[in-house]
């Protein structure tokens, strides 16, 4: 206990800085409005803005307290455009539509922004407060984790995301193989043996992190933005002023704590980041309280659920980021890379070799959610006004966005090519119903899972059963091989259950 | 049909890929019992069984956009890619500027207000991104007003 107090001490005195102060404060007004933009979700901005933030030169903890920043404020800004529109920036925010917009066209837009606003607090805080308790228990037991051990936190990681995250678990793993095939790319750091460099010299030292995130995430949602935009031209609600009662917080507060909890440990799990979390949180709040069957036609728990879910997965997803070095979302992927590019190796040693970053980091969230829940409900007007941005200026302010990061970061022209490349892949990929989060992990992870493997093996000489000798990797195992079987066996229970009913 | 097409491409360059890490890829000494070719050879014959099994039971057959999308689509790569032709040469705010005005118009911008639209951009893009941000954009053809 003693040393979550000292290091959030330590950490607020990073994050009380006036600079790192006034990024926390620009990353949530910035990933508010980024938030809030139809069709954008936080992987997309941080994406976008990750080159940028890099190329200006802070210090690594501030660039990170910036872009968490527009982390978790793009996830409070995807309520906005989904109450307000009917559009869902990302796919976390699908649940938030079901009972906002009815809401909204009730009369009473106000109030389901307000009652959301303070359920994502709710939400952000809980996950924020359970991270500091957590982050430094996990990581002092992770640092007995051997070569062979983290290989079993790999297979697990990598058998949550094909379980859990999109439709057909054969697409999410070969999105997470084309992921590790790409990161296999380059002069093997061990032997000094090209691998798949055809020659080329601007391939020696590998793809670029920013190049494949900037063509996947950011090109790729282009081009998506570009084909959406004939559908008929989107009519945003009036935001009015009703506003949240206390009465609504009483009525709300079960399901915003049952919400935070099922949110903060689906985000724990690796892979699966806010939109697995506010659908499960959704769906049991559904069960649990829809007596009167008001869920999907405007009621507020219906809204709260999903909003406190996300939240608290955003938080949940930094903790084995933090901690283990393995990302719990897409975007919490992105920000892993993000450190490794600044030289910082994130993992269990990081709260005790790098504590500026990990503590500053962490008390950067405690304000960063104050600071969102009061600009969130007197300027909710105003980043409700991003929603009337004609996409016709939009599309290309993205693309020049997404040039600038990339150029002024690499410098060479011929990696402009490649991210139109990557975003026409990544644009395939989408409409194939493969998802792109898991691409983005296999090549974050691609070259730590090579690297313990072989260091297992040449501990043991060659020898695979090493893999399964600890205790620690055996119980990740069992916990893969259950996330595994769970959803498959439900899936035949319901399956039965549906035939039993018609028969 | 769509996700046969896509994932036979996908596995032809996982064959690719697995034939040159079972072939090509050696180390002239053993350094450590895996060695450079095996992680590879594992990713790659992972990879080609995941295409197979997505040929063998796809579940997308249509990507569902019409003609007039896949021309707008088609619109916006070469556009893409001519910026990224013009971006290092003519300079950034010449190449932001032709840029951000063909497409808004494609898109059903209004000629003046898109005009207005791209020359803000490109100005303001580079005095913020040179002067406030300190980033590294090229001036290209404009080069001589500094």
């Amino acid at each position: 206990m003693d040393l979550v107090f000292s290091g959030l001490a330590q950490g607020f005195a990073v994050a009380l800085q006036p600079f790192n102060l006034f990024l926390v404060l620009a990353g949530c007004f910035a990933g508010t409005l980024i938030g809030a933009l139809p069709g954008i979700g936080p992987i997309n901005g941080v994406a976008i803005l990750l080159p940028i933030a890099y190329g200006l030169g802070f210090p690594p903890e501030s660039a990170l307290i910036l872009l968490a920043g527009i982390y978790y404020g793009a996830e409070y800004g995807g309520r906005i455009s989904s109450i307000l529109l009917n559009v869902p920036g990302d796919a976390g925010a699908v649940m938030t539509t079901l009972d906002g917009n009815p809401m909204a066209k009730n009369g009473e837009a106000g109030r389901a922004l307000s009652i959301s606003a303070v359920a994502s607090f709710i939400g952000g805080t809980f996950a924020v407060v359970l991270m500091s308790l957590f982050g430094p228990l996990l990581s002092s037991y992770a640092v007995t984790f051997s070569p062979s051990d983290y290989v079993a936190l790999m297979v697990f990681a990598f058998a949550s995301l094909a379980s859990l995250v999109g439709k057909n678990p054969v697409k999410t793993l070969l999105g997470a193989l084309i992921g590790l095939m790409l990161a296999s790319i380059g002069i093997d750091a061990n032997t000094g043996v090209m691998r798949f460099t055809f020659g080329v010299p601007d391939l020696l030292a590998g793809i670029d992190f920013l190049v494949i995130v900037i063509g996947l995430f950011g090109m790729a949602e282009l081009i998506h933005l570009v084909e959406q935009q004939a559908a008929g031209t989107l009519k945003a609600l009036k935001v009015d002023k009703t506003f949240i009662s206390m009465k609504d917080l009483a009525f709300c507060k079960w399901t915003i704590i049952r919400s935070s909890i099922i949110g903060f440990f689906i985000g724990i799990l690796p892979g699966t980041g806010a939109s697995v979390a506010s659908a499960v949180a959704y769906g049991s709040e559904k069960r649990i309280s829809d007596t009167e069957g008001t869920f999907g036609t405007g009621d507020p728990r219906g809204l709260a659920a999903p909003e406190a879910a996300n939240n608290a997965a955003a938080g949940g997803a930094m903790v084995p980021m933090l901690t283990l070095g393995i990302p719990g979302s897409g975007t919490t992927a992105i920000l892993l890379g993000a450190l490794l590019l600044f030289n910082v190796t994130p993992g269990p040693l990081m709260f005790t070799q790098r504590p500026e970053i990990a503590w500053g980091l962490i008390a950067s969230m405690y304000v960063g959610n104050l600071a969102l829940l009061i600009i969130n409900l007197p300027l909710v007007g105003l980043f409700a006004r991003m929603l009337t941005i004609p996409q016709q200026y939009l599309t290309p302010l993205i693309a020049v966005l997404a040039f600038i990061g990339v150029y002024s970061v690499v410098s060479n022209p011929h990696d402009l090519y490649m991210i139109i490349g990557l975003g026409v892949f990544g644009w395939f990929l989408r409409k194939l119903q493969f998802s792109l989060a898991p691409v983005i992990l296999g090549f974050v992870l691609g070259g730590l899972f090579e690297d313990n493997l072989r260091r297992a093996l040449s501990i043991s000489g060659g020898d695979w059963s090493i893999l399964f000798t600890s205790i620690d990797s055996v119980v990740l195992y069992i916990l893969a091989a259950i996330v595994v079987i769970l959803p498959v066996w439900f899936g035949i229970r319901r399956r039965r259950a549906v035939k039993g009913a018609t028969t | 049909m769509a996700d046969r097409i896509f994932a036979s491409l996908l596995l032809l360059s996982a064959i690719i890929y697995s034939v040159i890490a079972f072939t090509l890829i050696k180390a002239p000494f053993q350094y450590d019992p895996l060695g450079p070719e095996s992680w590879p050879r594992i990713l790659g014959v992972l990879a080609v069984l995941c295409c197979a099994q997505v040929i063998y039971k796809p579940d997308v057959w249509d990507l569902k956009v019409d003609r007039n999308t896949w021309t707008r689509l088609a619109g916006l790569v070469v556009l893409l890619c001519a910026y990224a032709w013009l971006f290092q040469p003519a300079g950034f705010v010449i190449a932001t500027f032709i840029f951000c005005a063909a497409l808004s118009i494609m898109l059903g911008a209004n000629i003046k207000a898109s005009l207005i639209f791209a020359v803000t951009t490109g100005v303001l893009g580079y005095v913020i991104g040179t002067i406030l941000l300190e980033l590294n954009l090229p001036a290209g053809l404009l080069a001589f007003l500094e």
